[in-house]
This record gives C-alpha cells, sequence and structure tokens, in this order.
C-alpha cells in the first residue's frame, strides 16, 4: 500500500478543495440543510432530531455517491486515473485516497451539524461514537458504489446525470430524515440496497429515536464488505 | 528499448484497432505518426501497461508488458492523450503528488518538482491554480513530471494536440529536455521530424513504414511536391486537390498554371500513400 500517495491524494483532492472551491461545500451541504429545514417545518419540530441525526448520514453519503461524477470525470475526461495506472499507484492506493479525500471533504458540514446537534442536545457519548462508526462504514459503502458505477460510465456525457440521480435516489428516499417506522417493511428492505438505509435505521436507534432493528445492522455489515469487495473487482484499471 | 511482436488488439465490438503490430525502437526519440484512430493510443496503452493486448508480445528494456507489469510501472512515466491537470492543484502539487505516487518522499517530491517545472520556465507559475494556466503551461506541467520521475522509459501521447504554434515549440523544447528514452504519438508531420530518431508510421493497425526521417524522405530524393485544385495528370488526388511529385527540373511545367510547389516534408510519406495529413 502506498500510505504517502494516499494521505497525497486525500490531502489535495479535499482539504485543498475546501479552500480553493469553497461553492462546493456550499453545494454539499445544501440538499440536507434544506430538509432539515423542510421536515422541521412539517413536523412542527418534532422530527428535527431524525433530521439532523439524517443530515450526517445525507451529507457524508450525498458527497461520496455524487463523487461517481468526479471520478467518471477524472478517468474520462482529464486521463488523471491512466496516468497513475501506469506507476507505483495499486486501484487500492487510488480508491483509498479518493474515499478519504471525500470524508475530508465532508468535515466543514460534518462541523456544521454537530454544532446543530450540541444545540438541540441530541448528542449522548455512545450515541456519538455509534454514529462515527456507522459513517465509516457508510462512507466505504457508498464509495465502493461510487466507483463501481463510476468505472461503467463510458462517457463523459452521462457522468453527471447519473451521479446525481444516484446521490438524490439513495440519500434521500430512505429514511434519512423521516423514522423508519413510517414507511412498509417490504418498502425498507427494497430500501436497503443503499447503505444509508441500514446506517439511518441504526443511527436512529442509537439516538433512541426509534425502536432496534437487528436485522438492518446484519445487512449494513454484509452490504457494505460486498460492495467494497465488487468495487475491488469491477473497478477499471488495466483495462482489457 | 522496446520490442513488439505480432501485438493485435481486437476490441469488444469487433472493431481491430492493431493489426500484428511488430517493431522494435532504437532511438532515444521514437515516434509513432499516424492519423487519428491509427492505433496510435491503443498501442501506446498497450506498452505502458493500461490496455491488454487481445494476442502478440511486446517488452520494455526485456520485461514483458504482461508478466512483469509491477517492474515496468516502476520504470515508466506514460502521459496520456488529452491529459489535464486537475484546475484546483497547483502545477507543483500535481508534479508532487505524482513523484510520490512513485514512491519519492514529501521532501524530494516538493524539491524534485521546483526543479523540473523551474528548468521548463515554470518557476513563476508553479504556485497558481492549474486552472489560471495556459495550454501550454499545462502540458509543461505532465512533461516536468516525466522529467522529474527521471523513468527510464516516457511515452507521451500525441502531447501538443491542441496546441498554438508557440506552444507547441514551447512544450517540444521541455521534450529535449527529457533524458530518458521517449515513444512519442503524433499526427503532426513537422513534429515528429523536429524531435524523432526514428520514426513508424502506423495505419490502420500495421506499421506501414519505419526508418529515420532521411530514410523515409529517400524515395522523394530530388523531388518537390505539386499542388493543384486543377486535375493533374498521374497526380494523387486529396480531397478537392491534386497532389504530384516531380524533380526540380520537371517544375517549370506547372509554373503559371496555379500550382503550388513545396519542399518535401513528412507529410509526403502520408500523402504519396493516398493518405490525407492533417496540419
Amino acid at each position: 500500500m502506498n500510505l504517502r500517495f494516499i494521505v497525497s491524494l486525500a490531502w489535495s483532492y479535499g482539504f485543498r478543495v475546501i479552500f480553493r472551491g469553497p461553492s462546493y461545500i456550499i453545494s454539499s451541504m445544501s440538499a440536507p440543510l434544506t430538509l432539515l429545514f423542510i421536515v422541521s417545518i412539517l413536523s412542527h419540530g418534532t422530527l428535527i432530531n431524525y433530521a439532523l441525526v439524517g443530515g450526517f448520514l445525507g451529507l457524508i453519503a450525498s458527497v461520496a455517491l455524487s463523487s461517481s461524477g468526479d471520478a467518471a470525470f477524472m478517468r474520462l475526461q482529464l486521463r488523471f486515473q491512466d496516468l497513475y495506472v501506469a506507476s507505483k499507484v495499486s486501484p487500492s492506493d487510488y480508491m483509498i485516497g479518493l474515499t478519504l479525500s471525500y470524508v475530508i471533504f465532508s468535515l466543514p458540514g460534518i462541523i456544521l451539524y454537530a454544532i446543530l446537534g450540541a444545540i438541540f442536545h441530541i448528542f449522548t457519548l455512545g450515541a456519538v461514537l455509534a454514529l462515527i462508526g456507522i459513517m465509516c462504514f457508510l462512507v466505504v459503502g457508498t464509495s465502493s458504489i461510487s466507483f463501481i458505477v463510476s468505472s461503467s460510465i463510458k462517457h463523459v456525457r452521462n457522468v453527471w446525470g447519473i451521479a446525481g440521480i444516484m446521490s438524490v435516489i439513495m440519500t434521500v428516499l430512505p429514511p434519512t430524515f423521516y423514522p423508519y417506522e413510517y414507511i412498509p417493511k417490504w418498502a425498507l428492505y427494497a430500501l436497503s440496497a443503499t447503505p444509508v438505509t441500514p446506517a439511518a435505521v441504526l443511527a436512529q436507534w442509537a439516538f433512541g429515536l426509534s425502536p432496534p432493528m437487528i436485522n438492518e445492522l446484519y445487512i449494513f455489515v454484509i452490504e457494505t464488505i460486498i460492495y467494497f469487495s465488487m468495487a475491488r473487482y469491477l473497478t477499471r484499471w488495466r483495462e482489457n | 528499448m522496446i520490442h513488439c511482436e505480432n501485438l493485435t488488439k481486437k476490441y469488444s465490438d469487433g472493431f481491430t484497432a492493431l493489426n500484428s503490430v511488430s517493431f522494435e525502437t532504437t532511438g532515444r526519440i521514437n515516434t509513432l505518426i499516424g492519423r487519428n484512430g491509427a492505433g496510435k493510443t491503443t498501442l501506446t496503452r498497450i506498452l505502458s501497461t493500461q490496455l491488454m493486448p487481445t494476442s502478440g508480445t511486446a517488452s520494455i528494456n526485456g520485461m514483458d508488458i504482461t508478466k512483469d507489469v509491477d517492474q515496468i510501472r516502476r520504470s515508466i512515466v506514460s502521459i496520456p492523450q488529452e491529459a489535464s491537470p486537475l484546475g484546483i492543484l497547483t502545477a507543483q502539487e500535481q508534479v508532487g503528488m505524482f513523484l510520490i505516487g512513485r514512491g519519492h518522499s514529501f521532501r524530494s517530491a516538493k524539491e524534485e518538482s521546483r526543479i523540473a517545472l523551474e528548468s521548463l520556465g515554470l518557476g513563476d507559475f508553479r504556485n497558481l491554480p492549474a486552472d489560471k494556466l495556459s495550454g501550454g503551461m499545462k502540458r509543461k506541467i505532465f512533461v516536468a513530471m516525466a522529467i522529474a520521475s527521471r523513468a527510464e522509459t516516457v511515452f507521451l501521447d500525441e502531447p501538443t494536440t491542441g496546441l498554438d504554434p508557440i506552444s507547441r515549440i514551447e512544450v517540444w523544447s521541455a521534450i529535449r529536455e527529457i533524458e530518458s528514452e521517449i515513444f512519442l504519438t503524433t499526427h503532426y508531420m513537422e513534429e515528429a521530424q523536429d524531435l524523432s530518431e526514428h520514426v513508424f508510421l502506423l495505419e490502420h493497425g500495421n506499421i506501414a513504414a519505419s526508418g529515420t526521417v532521411k530514410d523515409l524522405l529517400k524515395p522523394f530524393s530530388g523531388k518537390v511536391r505539386v499542388e493543384s485544385h486543377t486535375e493533374i495528370p498521374d497526380a494523387i488526388k486529396i480531397g478537392a486537390m491534386w497532389i504530384s511529385y516531380v524533380t526540380a527540373d520537371e517544375t517549370s511545367e506547372y509554373l503559371g498554371k496555379g500550382c503550388t510547389i513545396k519542399p518535401i516534408s513528412l507529410d509526403d510519406v502520408f500523402i504519396s500513400r493516398g493518405v490525407e495529413v492533417e496540419s
């Protein structure tokens, strides 16, 4: 593993972007903050804690999922990936570096949500630790999906459309910003194909907002492993 | 040294991009010329371990491109066609990150990237985000990567495509700074003529001709090119133009008839084969 490259890519593509392209940060935060506002208004404030907890997950998942556009653009248009194929960098180094850059890129939004969470007194130590664990798994799962999808995109013209569709469907549709009990079980299981659904169920459980649902824990762990393994094998590096 | 034997690439849609290509490089700067779609990028990507061949073998300095992939990747740099730097990062950050990817320490990457960029006249611009640099400067960032990496073999796939004439000359000068063996692809004949020690002409996935520029121009020795928009007997017709090759003594026949007489260049290696060139 080329750790120095991973750090360098994560730092350059995550941290540098925060300071040199702040509009991207606002763009990544706009959807979760808008949904937080809408859910609060429509529920007369009763579901604000759900929307706050969901905001953490929605933010990190939407950044990771929409990054499929970035990854495809970097491969097809900038030829950035090609530059590193013919070098000592492995596909795993590249994927981990980009994934960490998305985590760094999400930090301003996470800090903002942490401040809001503190204002609304939603945190306990156990809940925070659980949330961190859930977010780590979530970023691995969603980034893996992102790499699988970006590898299958053959034309730049499809890049942003597909990334946008994925980001909305996989983060807004699941019970990220509302209680998971609001939807029928079959719909919940169907939506569990996106790691955001089990992540939201587990987070609502950890914050004492909804009853536990242990099946979603198994689904979350298993599908994260499956998506990560698929990404490792399906991500195009040396092409056939 | 690059050695290819019957290298073939067929894509899943049935298109044959390379059809049993065999050659061996001899000079320091070897250039592959050919029209768009001739197979230049496919060949470069196969040789630089980015794409698997369908059949055939190839080696770089004795290392097999399918068996010794890790060794080859440590010893080469491949700058893809139309590669573009990340606009948000500075020139120095891009070159530095590339060197770190090749195993340099953070300190060495910073120092080596600074030296390489300064050697290409980008010293004053190295801390500017790439999206503020001109097209020529952006291409030089990649040449700086090749220089700083000190790789044994450097692949440059159409490094000057889309650049204005001044930027092209600047990039050519930069390419000369690279001390490694260079495998360059281009469809600009002037570029091939100016830089190469050995030229390979790729046509429809095959090496149609090869040799030094002098070798390739030998059949035209003592001749000039006559171009006309009206028909010339026994001439090659390309588009709406007739082109013929005549000796200097024969040019008098064409004077005053609206013909243009030009000296021979590598373009004529293409034209004589009935293939249009881009300029």
